[in-house]
């Protein structure tokens, strides 16, 4: 360890920059003694350049590794997994720091860097993380350039530039890359972090679940209509079905000894019945829309009742739920078309009937009554749905994100007691005496509403349009969808829960932020932000490999493997091509003057017929030639010369003025010509 | 004016015999204010030449031999204490003249190469602090063994840049020498040569010079010739600007002695040898031929696509 690699100063400028630079988003949510470590550990490296301090010896080095992977292993009870591996990465990165002894650890340092930086999209995805990446990416490569760069008093700018002009100069085969390299579905997945909680639907309803997921601001995915989207009070975007009541917690059910054809449906599969009646059934209003799902760790997908898909990554279930084969770790973009006035008469099947007929069989005992006798004298279903409705219109029902506690009782004391509550209260309460009435009925969660974009004219649906409600089987007219929530507040259908909120007197839930958010100037950047945010997902992130496929199918038919590699290699080919033709026209020489061309033009003569082929002879030089071999060109030629040499070497002002020089010289040349060739 | 300068070199060319290309390219390196290094073998007319040169244009002329125990002071002057009126007198070295012959100044120490180099470079000499300018013109003949004989100081490359041309007489051919044995003897006869050209009218001459025209063609085929000589791999190292200038001015005057006001590409081919040969050494195991060969060859007249 005698000789320690000295980092060149101009170059150990942007290499503390990268390191810090890649390390920081990293950072930015890790744990605290992972961001002291990296803290400390950068300080320490800068010390040493500084010659403050010295590298630190094996032992001290060996114990910092364990140390730090110890505390990986304490803090997420794993080494493995992205936020764990991605911790233990960046502490080793940090520690590789102290262990640059010799020129090839700071090569090992630069493409750590570059992997590190790499890893930062594991967390973020984002358009200006994307500008944030390729500026670091510019401030390693400069620190690569100034490692290789032999001079030591160049200036480090410099190396900046050129890192910089290396980048422009691949930017047009990254493109071609992009859109050209195939989308290959990963071999592997990386486990998911289940620590990493999301917020998000889950597949049973909890109390006090939903109201808690209504505060957050968090988007949960993104719609673009092919025309007009519909009214906010139609946008029901549906997520799950609860058909399973324990009488505390609705969830979803799965029913056992039914086959999964009568479930779900996979497009290319062959239709069973009761979707090819669905299919046949369709009828009235359909919106086509393409939705830009964030990650949810779940595989169900959110679309208008009743959706219709074609991409074998999708299914339909039986209860018009859409599902995807896989849970959705990235940004998950899907087209549907969904046709929202069907009628849903299908015969029900036994099983469905009494799945959504099943109670726990005690509990509630006041409801059930009360559903019993208005079964009686509504004398149909449709009669006692309505009436139901009115009853929570008329009674004094609040809607409300802070709902007292309810009692074991839970349908008694909300509909005798409380009668505060939010949406999940509504919808539960509706199921409960639905069942008890005997309608079939189940809860549907999802999302209602959604913001409307006005730069892209997108729509924005957060988490906090989270939603529930309910459909009941009414005789004649199949499955149809009822919102108790509209009936209370239909404020929250017709404009937002914030406004709902508002209309109730309860503005606290959303804190003090709310001054500030709320300022046009704000809500304008906002707009502005998701705008180009939306583009970003839509046309990169969201390029996956169906719209690849569309688009590369649209520009040169079908697409084999053969035609795509020889699309990918001319498309790269021209790019190259293309720079390298930019760099010869960049380099290329001044074109001839016309009198520089007429000496090429008479030495071409003289050399074809063999009378001077010497490169360093001028006009003068020349005429010997002429004069010993063909006296007879000797006089046109001499003509010639002496034109020539006034011209360009004694009076060069003459060329400017032109006068049929030109002509006259060109007349002697072929003069030239004639007594050469006979 | 132009038929003086054809008498001026006829009459060096009756005492050097059979060497008019020699005698044109030196009177062209006087002409164009540059200093001449002659190398030869003893005996081939080098001190002749410097004589016959400083008599037919009237130089005020001085002669120094060189030898390996020599000094500096020898050549620019020394101050001498004079007890009468008690103060330093600046005594005047052979320096101080128009025209120097520096016969065989390889054999001098490398410091007082030196020290006449400086001058040639600056025309002017630096003496217990005063400076003296040096006469116009000031023209420096220096002659030079060829560095295998033994007992010399080869002039390093840096200094020979100094140097516009450097030619060399050789042998005369049978019927000159000849003539050379059978006429009078040479040195007598360039010391007997009548002045051809004052002072004035050469200042005239030089300055004359200097308004040659070089078209933007033939600046081009000369920077070609530099840039050739940089680029082709064929030299250790590549021509120098001042070369360059070097080439274009001996050019110009070349021309001049050809009675035209402009410069054409074949001036430039004739004085190229003695300018640029004793500037570049060729890397070993090249192309065969001279350097001025070489880059001739490499270089066409007018510029091709």
């Amino acid at each position: 360890m005698a000789r320690v690699y000295q980092v060149p100063a101009h170059a150990f400028r942007w290499l503390a920059l990268g390191v810090v630079l890649a390390v920081l988003p990293h950072l930015v949510s890790a744990p605290l003694w992972l961001q002291a470590a990296a803290v400390v550990l950068v300080v320490w490296r800068l010390l040493i350049q500084r010659g403050r301090l010295r590298m630190p010896g094996i032992l001290l080095r060996t114990a910092m590794l364990f140390a730090l992977s110890g505390a990986t292993l304490w803090s997420y009870g794993t080494v493995l997994g992205p936020a764990a591996g991605v911790a233990l990465l960046v502490a080793a990165f940090c520690l590789k720091l102290l262990e640059m002894f010799r020129l090839r650890d700071a090569y090992v340092v630069v493409v750590l860097s570059y992997f590190v930086l790499a890893t930062v999209f594991l967390l973020y995805r984002n358009a200006l993380v994307t500008i944030y990446v390729l500026v670091v990416l510019c401030i390693i490569t400069a620190a690569l350039i100034g490692i290789n760069h032999p001079e030591a008093g160049v200036r480090s700018r410099t190396h900046l530039r050129v890192a910089g002009g290396l980048m422009l100069q691949a930017t047009p085969l990254m493109l071609v890359l992009f859109v050209l390299v195939p989308r290959i579905e990963p071999l592997w997945n990386l486990p998911s972090d289940k620590r990493e909680a999301r917020t998000g639907m889950s597949d049973s309803m909890s109390p006090g679940e939903i109201s808690r997921l209504a505060q957050s601001d968090e988007l949960a995915f993104r719609v673009e209509f092919d025309g007009e989207p519909p009214p906010m009070r139609e946008r029901y975007w549906r997520g799950l079905t609860y058909s399973w009541f324990n009488g505390r917690r609705w969830s979803q059910a799965t029913p056992q000894n039914i086959n999964s054809g009568e479930l779900v449906y996979r497009p290319g599969d062959r239709p069973p019945d009761w979707y090819e009646r669905l299919r046949n059934d369709r009828q009235g209003e359909q919106y086509r829309y393409r939705v830009l799902l964030e990650p949810t760790q779940q595989p169900w997908m959110y679309a208008l009742t009743v959706p219709f898909v074609d991409d074998r990554r999708h299914m339909v279930a039986r209860d018009f739920r859409l599902l995807a084969t896989s849970e959705i770790r990235d940004l998950y973009t899907y087209r549907v078309t969904s046709w929202t006035e069907m009628t849903l008469d299908q015969p029900l099947p036994a099983w469905e009937r009494r799945l959504n007929l099943s109670l726990p069989s005690e509990g509630n005992p006041q409801a059930r009554a009360m559903a019993e006798r208005w079964r009686e004298e509504a004398g149909t279903d449709t009669n006692f749905a309505n009436r139901m409705l009115m009853h929570f219109r008329n009674q004094p029902f609040y809607y409300t994100l802070e709902p007292p506690l309810l009692g074991d009782q839970r349908v008694d004391d909300f509909l005798f007691n409380t009668r505060r509550g939010f949406c999940e209260h509504y919808a539960q309460t509706m199921a409960f005496m639905l069942r008890a009435a005997g309608i079939p009925a189940r809860i549907v969660a999802g999302y209602q509403g959604g913001e409307v974009n006005t730069l892209g004219s997108h729509l924005l649906i957060r988490q906090s349009d989270a939603h529930v409600w309910v459909e009941a089987w009414l005789d004649q007219r199949g499955w149809v969808q009822m919102d108790p929530t509209a009936a209370v507040a239909p404020e929250r259908i017709e404009m937002g829960l914030r406004e709902a909120l508002e209309q109730q007197g309860e503005t606290d839930a959303f804190g003090a932020l709310d001054g500030f958010t709320n300022s046009a100037l704000m809500q304008q950047l906002g707009l502005f932000t998701d705008y180009y945010e939306f583009l970003w997902q839509k046309w990169v992130v969201g390029y996956e490999q169906e719209q690849q496929g569309q688009l590369l199918s649209g520009l040169f038919g079908e697409i084999t493997p053969v035609r795509l590699a020889i699309i990918m290699g001319v498309a790269a080919g021209s790019v190259l091509m293309l720079m390298f033709l930019l760099m010869l026209w960049g380099n290329r020489k001044p074109p001839l003057h016309w009198w520089q061309q007429e000496y090429w033009s008479m030495r071409k003569l003289l050399v074809r017929a063999g009378v001077d082929d010497n490169i360093q002879h001028g006009p003068r030089g020349m005429l010997a030639g002429v004069r010993a071999q063909s006296p007879a060109a000797a006089g046109a030629f001499e003509q010639w010369c002496q034109m020539y040499e006034t011209l360009v070497y004694a009076r060069p002002d003459l060329l400017a003025e032109g006068g049929g020089r030109r002509k006259r010289m060109r007349q002697l040349r072929r003069q030239v010509a004639r007594s050469l060739r006979r | 004016m132009k038929d003086v300068l054809a008498r001026a070199a006829a009459q060096i060319s009756n005492v050097v015999l059979g060497k008019p290309d020699q005698v044109r390219l030196s009177i062209a390196c006087l002409l164009a204010n540059g200093h001449l290094l002659i190398e030869d073998l003893p005996g081939m007319g080098k001190t002749t030449l410097a004589h016959a040169l400083a008599r037919t244009f009237s130089l005020d002329f001085n002669r120094v031999q060189f030898t390996s125990d020599m000094l500096p002071a020898d050549i620019i002057g020394v101050s001498i204490f004079d007890p009468d009126t008690r103060k330093f007198t600046l005594r005047e070295g052979p320096v101080f003249c128009q025209l120097l012959l520096a016969d065989e100044i390889n054999r001098a120490t490398p410091k007082t190469q030196g020290a006449l180099l400086e001058a040639m470079e600056e025309r002017q000499v630096t003496l217990d602090g005063a400076t003296r300018a040096l006469p116009e013109p000031f023209f420096v003949v220096a002659t030079q063994n060829p560095v295998t004989q033994a007992g010399t100081f080869p002039l390093p490359e840096s200094q020979l840049d100094r140097f516009l041309m450097r030619i060399s007489l050789g042998y005369p051919a049978a019927d000159v020498e000849r003539q050379l044995l059978a006429g009078e003897d040479r040195r007598q006869a360039s010391l007997a040569l009548p002045p051809v050209i004052e002072l004035p009218a050469l200042q005239k001459l030089m300055a004359l010079v200097t308004r040659v025209r070089a078209s933007n063609d033939l600046v081009d085929y000369v920077q070609r010739i530099l840039a050739c000589s940089r680029d082709s791999g064929l030299f250790v190292a590549g021509l120098s600007p001042r070369a360059g200038l070097g080439l274009l001015r001996a050019a110009r005057a070349w021309a001049l002695l050809g009675s035209r006001d402009y410069v054409i590409p074949e001036d430039v081919q004739t004085v190229l040898g003695p300018v640029v040969e004793h500037r570049l050494s060729p890397v070993s195991g090249g192309a065969t031929g001279t350097a001025t060969q070489q880059l001739l060859e490499a270089v066409p007249v007018v510029r091709g696509s």
